[in-house]
């Protein structure tokens, strides 16, 4: 309404005024689907702020761990997920057996890349309202309206140093769902994805050894085989591969791999056929 | 480095972007849709910034429906152009700027002609014959001032615009994929691979 | 009865009435007439001018007859100060939508913006109505020469012909009569808006003095908004042979 009537509108003392009254009832159900508030820094660019704390010269200087390789592809029998498990903070290794793949719901799957705790934080925020928009609408999420919702919370965060490359996949009433999603907003939707700094190594060998039509079995030994390689020459990725593999029933984890073990029995492996 | 192109004829409007979605160094996706479609007759093509394209051009979209709803009339392609220019502008003024580079295409059904916006990230907005965004701007201007002429038909627009493409395929240093082509005609908008 | 709920307009009555509404309406119907007709070329608003006095000043121009947009005018019928603020907001809305999408707001949009405003103060808690009612004629790209009126609840609602203020139903019955299905020229429904006022006014002499007059037409594509002036209007009664004797013999 106007500026002028609702100047005029409050200015009446009528007692049967209770605008007020209904608000203070307590519960608001937009309340829920609102988003987090976090207190920014009082600074005009945070993104230099929190450079200014995790610059290596600085003192006392936050490490925020990075370095990953994580991939996840459409294939004629469903999805496969597949990531390391490496934690770095610069040359330091900080953890061998990090969970990058994160299990939002037993039918929604995503990935970590990128900050490991806007990952783990975001992807669980998402998984809540996954839950509550279940319980409103008596039916699952899709997997394009779960990652827009995961895309537009962290575009309204963009430019104050959130940084995360996540892969958001699924199954749902259009069949297997996979989409890219990054902290600058970007939201893609596709059929091959790799994320992180080992992403290129991936990508070589899961480009050429790609074929839709592959078996389950196959699409398996790929995506594992293609994070091995990666983490063969990707400094900042190893420990071990986690597989998962997503179907109509939901997703199914297919077991965790030592990366010293795969070494030595891909070694014992002939090299790959050229096509 | 992405690339939108715009093209008007006598009677139709051809606005085409490139369909891939970059990371860094990798190709993240070929047939990205860079487009949305505002109204029966207008349809704006965004690059720039990741993630302030989708959002602007939705935010845009949605306000222009809105108000079709509301009034029961479609907005002008000029009015939907003005639009957008005043939202981009007041989103410079603000803390966290769009960053996107606009083309809007759109036929005026009421004054029975075709007319393309020219947009960069600063809101700076003309009308014009012919228009390009990106690296490929380079390339394809001199040719579209060479060969266009306000009467051209359909038919000669995309082959002008395909031999734009076929420029960039020749001279870029980067890989140009697949385009996509948006025509606006009295009819409404549809789609032509390229 | 009433008494209980006629003091605040937010408040139904039993009835299923609103009565500071319909007193708003009342005090519209004992202003002075206004009235428009839409023609083929153009549409016409005329007015009538009550003069209070014969010292009272009249060289500051009209109070029945408003530009509120490049392609609208309007007449006015009610509370002059209230139609003050109005205009004031209406002609704000216009140029506000000329300044976010360069083009002329659409007609009724403007219309339905102000009755926006009047339906607000039907509702909301103390306020009172506006004790105006409007005649707005205008053109747009979208529906060509439009004609409507809005009255104190916010209604809006377009017509060929219509008036506002006193004597309403004697003035309406007349452009009833009158107005040809296929429509008028521009010159018939000037002429038709004189004979109407001349009928309906209160004063047996009319003069220019006594009128506000109006048209708004196209020209090459653009469109032409005329006030007329004291000796327009007096040529205009001359033509239509109303001229009151006394004015003449002024002559």
């Amino acid at each position: 309404m106007d500026a002028l009537v609702s100047k005029y509108a409050h200015s009446s003392a009528s007692p049967l005024d209770s605008s007020e009254g209904f608000s203070q009832a307590g519960f608001d159900a937009a309340q829920q689907f609102a988003l987090p508030m976090f207190d920014i820094p009082m600074v005009s660019n945070p993104i230099d702020f929190l450079r200014a704390h995790t610059d290596p010269s600085a003192e006392n200087r936050i490490r925020i761990q990075h370095g990953t390789t994580t991939l996840a592809f459409k294939f004629q029998g469903g999805i496969v997920v597949a990531v390391d498990s490496r934690a770095s903070g610069g040359s330091y290794i900080a953890s061998q057996t990090v969970k990058k793949v994160i299990e939002i719901n037993p039918y929604l799957l995503g990935t970590m890349a990128g900050g490991a705790a806007d990952c783990q934080y975001w992807e669980r925020e998402l998984g809540r309202r996954c839950r509550l928009y279940e319980l409103r609408n008596k039916e699952r999420i899709s997997v394009a309206a779960a990652s827009k919702i995961l895309s537009n919370m962290v575009y309204d965060y963009k430019g104050m140093g959130l940084s995360m490359g996540t892969m958001i996949t699924g199954w749902d009433k259009t069949g297997p769902a996979l989409y890219y999603v990054d902290s600058d907003g970007s939201r893609l939707k596709g059929e091959r994805f790799s994320v992180g700094s080992g992403s290129t190594f991936a990508y070589g060998v899961l480009d050429t050894g790609y074929d839709f039509d592959m078996s389950v079995d196959d699409a398996i030994a790929l995506g594992k085989r293609s994070i091995y390689h990666a983490c063969h020459r990707d400094a900042y990725s190893g420990g071990s591969v986690n597989v998962f593999h997503v179907k109509e029933s939901g997703w199914e984890f297919k077991g965790n791999f030592d990366f010293d073990k795969l070494h030595w029995d891909y070694q014992a492996q002939p090299k790959g056929q050229i096509v | 480095m992405e690339t939108l192109f715009g093209i008007t004829g006598k009677d139709f409007v051809i606005a085409a972007y490139d369909t891939k979605a970059v990371a860094s160094i990798t190709m993240m996706k070929i047939g990205e849709d860079k487009s949305r479609n505002l109204n029966d007759h207008s349809v704006m093509l965004y690059s720039g910034e990741p993630g302030d394209g989708v959002h602007f051009a939705e935010y845009i979209e949605r306000n222009v429906k809105l108000n079709g709803i509301r009034h029961g009339l479609e907005m002008s392609p000029k009015a939907v152009a003005s639009f957008a220019r005043r939202e981009l502008a007041d989103s410079l003024r603000s803390r966290k700027p769009y960053s996107v580079n606009l083309l809007i295409a759109g036929y005026d059904v009421k004054k029975d002609t075709p007319a393309l916006y020219w947009m960069d990230h600063l809101a700076s907005s003309a009308e014009v014959p012919f228009a390009a965004h990106g690296y490929g701007a380079y390339y394809c201007l001199s040719m579209m001032d060479r060969y266009h002429r306000p009467d051209i038909t359909e038919e000669e627009g995309i082959k002008l615009l395909k031999m734009c493409i076929n420029e960039l395929r020749t001279r870029m240093i980067l890989n140009m994929p697949d385009f996509v082509a948006k025509v606006v005609t009295k009819e409404g908008i549809r789609v032509v691979q390229l | 009865m009433s008494r209980r709920y006629d003091s605040r307009t937010t408040i139904f009555s039993p009835e299923g009435r609103l009565y500071q509404v319909e007193y708003a309406m009342e005090a519209i119907s004992h202003a002075s007439t206004a009235l428009g007709i839409l023609s083929k070329e153009g549409v016409v608003i005329a007015a009538e001018k009550k003069v209070a006095s014969k010292l009272l000043d009249q060289t500051t121009g009209g109070e029945k007859v408003y530009i509120i947009n490049d392609n609208m005018i309007c007449g006015v019928a009610g509370i002059t100060s209230d139609a003050n603020i109005l205009i004031d907001y209406v002609q704000r809305s216009a140029q506000q939508y000329l300044y976010t999408f360069n083009e002329d707001m659409p007609c009724e949009q403007l219309v339905q913006k102000l009755c926006d405003l009047k339906q607000g103060y039907t509702q909301y808690g103390g306020l009172r109505p506006f004790g105006v009612s409007f005649i707005y004629a205008g053109w747009d790209e979208h529906y060509g020469f439009q004609l409507y009126h809005s009255d104190p609840s916010g209604n809006y609602s377009g017509w060929k012909a219509t008036c506002i203020g006193a004597n309403t139903a004697a003035a309406q019955g007349i452009l009833r009569q009158e107005y040809k299905d296929e429509g008028l020229t521009l010159q018939e429904a000037k002429n038709l808006a004189i004979k109407v006022l001349s009928k309906t006014m209160d004063t047996t002499a009319l003069g220019p003095d006594k009128l506000e007059f109006a048209t708004l037409e196209i020209k090459d594509g653009r469109v032409i908004r005329r006030i007329f002036s004291t000796n327009e209007i007096e040529a205009l009664l001359k033509e239509n042979d109303l001229l009151s004797k006394t004015d003449e013999a002024k002559q």
